[in-house]
C-alpha cells in the first residue's frame, strides 16, 4: 500500500516538473519586464529627475557569483547592477529605462552558452556584458553572427582584433599588455635596486584560458629583453596550499613572480610564500590587484605590486561609491572591482546613448559603429579615456602600477603603456 | 508483463518492439521529434541539441557502467579526445564534418580501448581510479596544448560543418540545422545500442557485469569483451565530443574536465543504469534542471526583489537537493518511474 502512495508522489513530482518547465518556456519572455526599473528606485538625490518611460533598453549579462572566480565576480556584478539602477534613477537613457537581464553562470562555459542564447534569442537584448575568458572566447563566433556588442571582464588579447571578433570590446589594457607593463616595471626596479645582470621571472597563474592568456606575449617580451624564459607554474583551482608550486618557483630562483589569478588564490600564494620565507617580489595583474587581496593576505600583502586599470580614487568613481553608500550596497570592500564593473557598464551604455542621440535605430551593428567612431569616452579619470577604432577594440592602452603600502594601494608610477 | 501474446513466426519473436502500444509510442515520439524544431525557438533548439549530444555520451557510458559493470570516471576525457581529434582535422586539414565525426569516433574507440587495458586486472573502485588517471592524462595533454599545436581554444571553421558538401547554413540557423544532425546521430545510436544487447557481444557484457568469474567459466573471453566494451563506449563518447566540437564551433579543455565525467555518471544513475531510454531521460534531466531553476529564479526575482542575492546559491542547493531526492525515492532512476506510471495505467483499476 505504501508503495502506491510513493508511486503517486513520484508521479506528482514528475508532473509538477513537466508543468513548471512548460510554464517557464512560455513565461520567461513575458515575465522579463517585471523588475519595472524607474518606479522601484524612486526619486534619487538630485531634484527628482523625470522617471524613465517608454520601451526598456535590454542589456544581457552573465556574472560569476558562485563559481571559481566568484570572489571578484560578485563585486563586479554589484557595480554593473548599481550603474543600471543609478542610470534609471536619473532618467534612464534618452528617457528610456535600462533593463538588465542577468544570471549567475558559475564560471561554466556550457551555462554561459545557454544563458547567452536565452538572453539574445528570447529576451532580444541589444548588448551583452560578459565575464570570463573561457566563455567569452567560446561565444565569440556567435557574438559576431548575432551582432551583439559585447564587453566582457576578460581582457584577452585574442578578443581585441576587430577583424576576427568585430563585436568584442575591451575596456582595459589586454592581459598581454598588462603583463608587459608589469615586466617593464620589474626590469627598471631590478636596476634601481642596484642589481646587475637580468632578473628571473616566473608566472603563477589560474589554470584556465584566463590564466594562460598573457603568457606567450609576456615570454616573448622577456626574451627580447634578455631575460631567461619565465617559468610557468599553474595554480590548480580550489587549491588550499600552494607550497609545492612556490617551491618550484624557489628552486628556479625567480626574483619576480607575476600573478594572473583572482584574489583568493593570489592571497594564498603570497601568504604561503611568506611562511616559506621566500624573498620574491609579487606582481598582480588586474584580477588580484584589489582590496580583497589586502583583506585576505593582511600584513603579508605589504609591498606587493599590482596593475590596477580602474582607479577607485579618481573623480569619476565618486558617484559610484556615493551611490553604493546611499543604497547600502555591500561589495565586500573590493572598491576597485566594484568601480570596474560600474565603469565597464557605463562604457557599454555610452555607446547606446550616443547611438540614440544620433537618431539611429538601436541595433547591434549601429551600436558597434558608434563605439568605433565616437572618439574618446571619458571615464572621469578612472581610466585613461577609452578609444575604440575600426582597427583596434583594445580601448585602453596604458595603466598605472600600484603598491601595497600600509595596507592600502598607492600609485607608484605614472601611466605606462606596453608599446 | 504482457500476456496473451503468442508469436507464431521467428521474426515476430525476434522483434525489438513486439507489441503495438510500443510501436505506437515510437511513432508518436518520432512525430514529436520531427515536428518540434518547426515550432521551437533557438533557445529550446539549443537545449534540445545539448540534450541529444549528452544523451549519446550517456548511452556510451551506460554501455560500460550500466551493462558491463565497469566503472569509468574518464568520460570527460574521452569526450575531449573525440572533440579535439575532430576539431584538429577540421581546423588544420579543412576536412568536412561527415568525415571528421566518424574518424574521430573510431579514434576515440582506440584510445578508450587502450585506457581500458587495466580493467583486466582491476575491478570496482580500483578501476575507477585507473579511469580517473585516463581523465587526468588527457586533460594534461590538452592543457599543455603546445604538444599538439592547440592554443587555449580551438576554433572550427564554420564551412567544415557540411554534410556531403551541403553547407549547414543552407538548412537554416545553426541550432536548427544541427538539430537534424544531433538527433539523427542519437536515433542511430539508440537503434544500435538497443540491438547490441540482443547480440552475442551484448550478452557477454551483461554476463561480465553479473558475475565475471561465472562468465569466464561459461566461455566468455573476459579480456576481449572488456576491451570491446571500453571501445564501444568510447566510440559514442567520441561521437558526442565530435558533435560538440562542430556544433559549438570552438572548444577548450575547460568543457571536458572531471566535473563533466561526474555529471555524465549522474545522468546515467538518475536516468537508470543499464537502460538506453534511461540515459536519454538522465541527459534531459541534468541539462534541463539548471535551465529550469534559472528560469524559476527569474520569475521569483521579479516577485521578491530582496531574494535576488541569495538566488544563485539556492539554485546550486536545489540542484543537489533534486538529485538526492531522486536517489532516495527512486534509486533505479527515471526509467523506473516511467515504468511505474505505465504499470499503474496498465493494471488500473486493480493494483496488481
Amino acid at each position: 500500500m505504501g508503495n502506491d502512495q510513493r508511486r503517486f508522489g513520484m508521479l506528482a513530482l514528475l508532473l509538477a516538473l513537466v508543468l513548471a518547465l512548460a510554464a517557464c518556456g512560455q513565461q520567461a519572455p513575458t515575465a522579463a519586464p517585471t523588475p519595472a526599473p524607474g518606479g522601484a528606485t524612486g526619486g534619487g538625490t538630485t531634484g527628482a529627475p523625470p522617471a524613465p518611460s517608454g520601451e526598456p533598453i535590454k542589456i544581457g549579462a552573465i556574472f560569476d557569483l558562485t563559481g571559481a572566480t566568484a570572489d571578484v565576480g560578485t563585486p563586479y556584478s554589484k557595480g554593473q547592477i548599481a550603474y543600471i539602477d543609478w542610470r534609471n534613477a536619473n532618467g534612464g537613457v534618452a528617457g528610456r529605462p535600462l533593463q538588465l537581464i542577468s544570471q549567475d553562470y558559475a564560471y561554466e562555459v556550457p551555462r554561459a552558452e545557454e544563458l547567452y542564447t536565452q538572453f539574445v534569442t528570447q529576451d532580444k537584448v541589444v548588448v551583452f556584458s560578459g565575464w570570463g575568458t573561457g566563455d567569452t572566447e567560446a561565444l565569440k563566433g556567435r557574438i559576431s553572427e548575432d551582432q551583439i556588442p559585447f564587453i566582457s571582464a576578460s581582457y584577452s588579447a585574442e578578443l581585441a582584433d576587430p577583424a576576427k571578433t568585430p563585436f568584442n570590446f575591451l575596456v582595459a589594457p589586454t592581459y598581454s599588455d598588462q603583463m608587459i607593463i608589469a615586466m617593464k616595471w620589474a626590469l627598471e626596479d631590478w636596476k634601481a635596486k642596484g642589481n646587475t645582470g637580468a632578473p628571473k621571472f616566473a608566472y603563477l597563474f589560474n589554470d584556465s584560458p584566463f590564466g594562460r592568456s598573457p603568457l606567450a606575449d609576456g615570454t616573448a617580451f622577456a626574451q627580447a629583453n634578455g631575460v631567461e624564459t619565465p617559468l610557468e607554474v599553474p595554480s590548480p583551482r580550489g587549491a588550499t596550499d600552494l607550497t609545492p608550486q612556490l617551491t618550484q618557483i624557489r628552486d628556479f630562483g625567480a626574483n619576480y613572480v607575476f600573478l594572473q589569478n583572482v584574489s583568493t588564490p593570489a592571497a594564498l600564494a603570497i601568504k604561503n610564500a611568506r611562511s616559506l620565507g621566500l624573498d620574491i617580489q609579487f606582481v598582480c595583474l588586474n584580477w588580484c590587484a584589489n582590496e580583497l587581496l589586502i583583506k585576505l593576505a593582511g600584513a603579508d600583502a605589504e609591498g606587493v605590486v599590482g596593475a590596477i586599470p580602474f582607479d577607485p580614487a579618481a573623480e569619476g568613481a565618486k558617484v559610484a561609491l556615493e551611490f553604493a553608500k546611499e543604497k547600502g550596497i555591500d561589495y565586500g570592500g573590493a572598491t576597485s572591482t566594484f568601480v570596474q564593473g560600474w565603469t565597464a557598464m557605463s562604457i557599454l551604455v555610452a555607446g547606446i546613448e550616443k547611438t540614440l542621440a544620433d537618431g539611429k535605430e538601436l541595433t547591434g551593428e549601429n551600436i558597434r559603429n558608434t563605439l568605433q567612431t565616437m572618439g574618446e569616452i571619458d571615464t572621469g579619470g578612472v581610466t585613461q579615456p577609452i578609444v575604440f577604432t575600426e582597427t583596434s577594440h583594445a580601448g585602453a592602452k596604458s595603466l598605472r602600477l600600484f603598491q601595497v603600502k600600509n595596507g592600502a594601494w598607492e600609485a607608484i608610477t605614472d601611466f605606462i603603456s606596453a608599446q | 508483463m504482457q500476456s496473451g501474446t503468442f508469436h507464431t513466426t521467428y521474426a515476430a519473436d525476434m522483434a525489438l518492439r513486439p507489441y503495438w502500444p510500443q510501436r505506437l509510442r515510437i511513432a508518436l515520439v518520432l512525430v514529436a521529434v520531427l515536428v518540434f524544431p518547426w515550432f521551437a525557438d533557438r533557445y529550446w533548439l539549443s537545449l534540445a541539441n545539448t540534450i541529444a549530444i549528452a544523451a549519446i555520451g550517456a548511452i556510451g557510458l551506460n554501455i560500460l557502467v550500466g551493462y558491463t559493470g565497469q566503472i569509468s570516471i574518464g568520460q570527460g576525457g574521452f569526450l575531449a579526445v573525440g572533440a579535439f581529434s575532430a576539431g584538429l582535422m577540421a581546423a588544420r586539414l579543412g576536412m568536412p564534418m561527415w568525415i571528421t565525426v566518424p574518424i574521430a569516433s573510431l579514434f576515440t574507440a582506440v584510445v578508450g580501448a587502450f585506457f581500458g587495458l587495466p580493467s583486466l586486472r582491476l575491478k570496482g573502485l580500483y578501476l575507477a581510479i585507473a579511469t580517473l588517471a585516463a581523465q587526468e592524462i588527457i586533460t594534461w595533454v590538452l592543457t599543455h596544448g603546445k604538444l599538439l599545436g592547440i592554443g587555449e581554444s580551438l576554433s572550427i571553421p564554420r564551412e567544415t560543418s557540411n554534410i556531403f558538401g551541403i553547407s549547414m547554413t543552407a538548412i537554416g540557423n545553426p541550432d536548427f540545422a544541427f538539430y537534424w544532425v544531433t538527433v539523427g546521430c542519437l536515433i542511430l545510436t539508440v537503434i544500435f545500442v538497443s540491438n547490441l544487447f540482443r547480440s552475442r557481444a551484448g550478452r557477454a557484457f551483461v554476463a561480465i557485469r553479473d558475475q565475471d568469474i561465472a562468465a569466464q567459466v561459461i566461455g566468455v573471453d573476459l579480456f576481449r569483451y572488456k576491451l570491446l566494451a571500453f571501445a564501444t563506449s568510447s566510440f559514442f563518447a567520441g561521437l558526442a565530443g565530435a558533435l560538440t566540437a562542430h556544433y559549438r564551433g570552438i572548444i577548450s579543455w575547460e568543457r571536458f574536465t572531471i566535473d563533466t565525467s561526474i555529471l555524465y555518471l549522474a545522468m546515467i544513475i538518475i536516468g537508470g543504469l543499464g537502460s538506453v531510454s534511461g540515459s536519454i531521460y538522465g541527459a534531459a534531466f541534468i541539462t534541463l534542471l539548471p535551465a529550469l531553476l534559472s528560469n524559476l529564479a527569474r520569475l521569483l526575482s521579479g516577485a521578491v526583489p530582496q531574494i535576488n542575492s541569495y538566488l544563485p546559491y539556492m539554485q546550486q542547493g536545489a540542484f543537489g537537493l533534486a538529485i538526492i531526492l531522486f536517489l532516495i525515492f527512486e534509486p533505479e532512476g527515471i526509467v523506473k518511474m516511467w515504468r511505474n506510471v505505465k504499470d499503474y495505467f496498465r493494471l488500473w483499476p486493480f493494483s496488481y
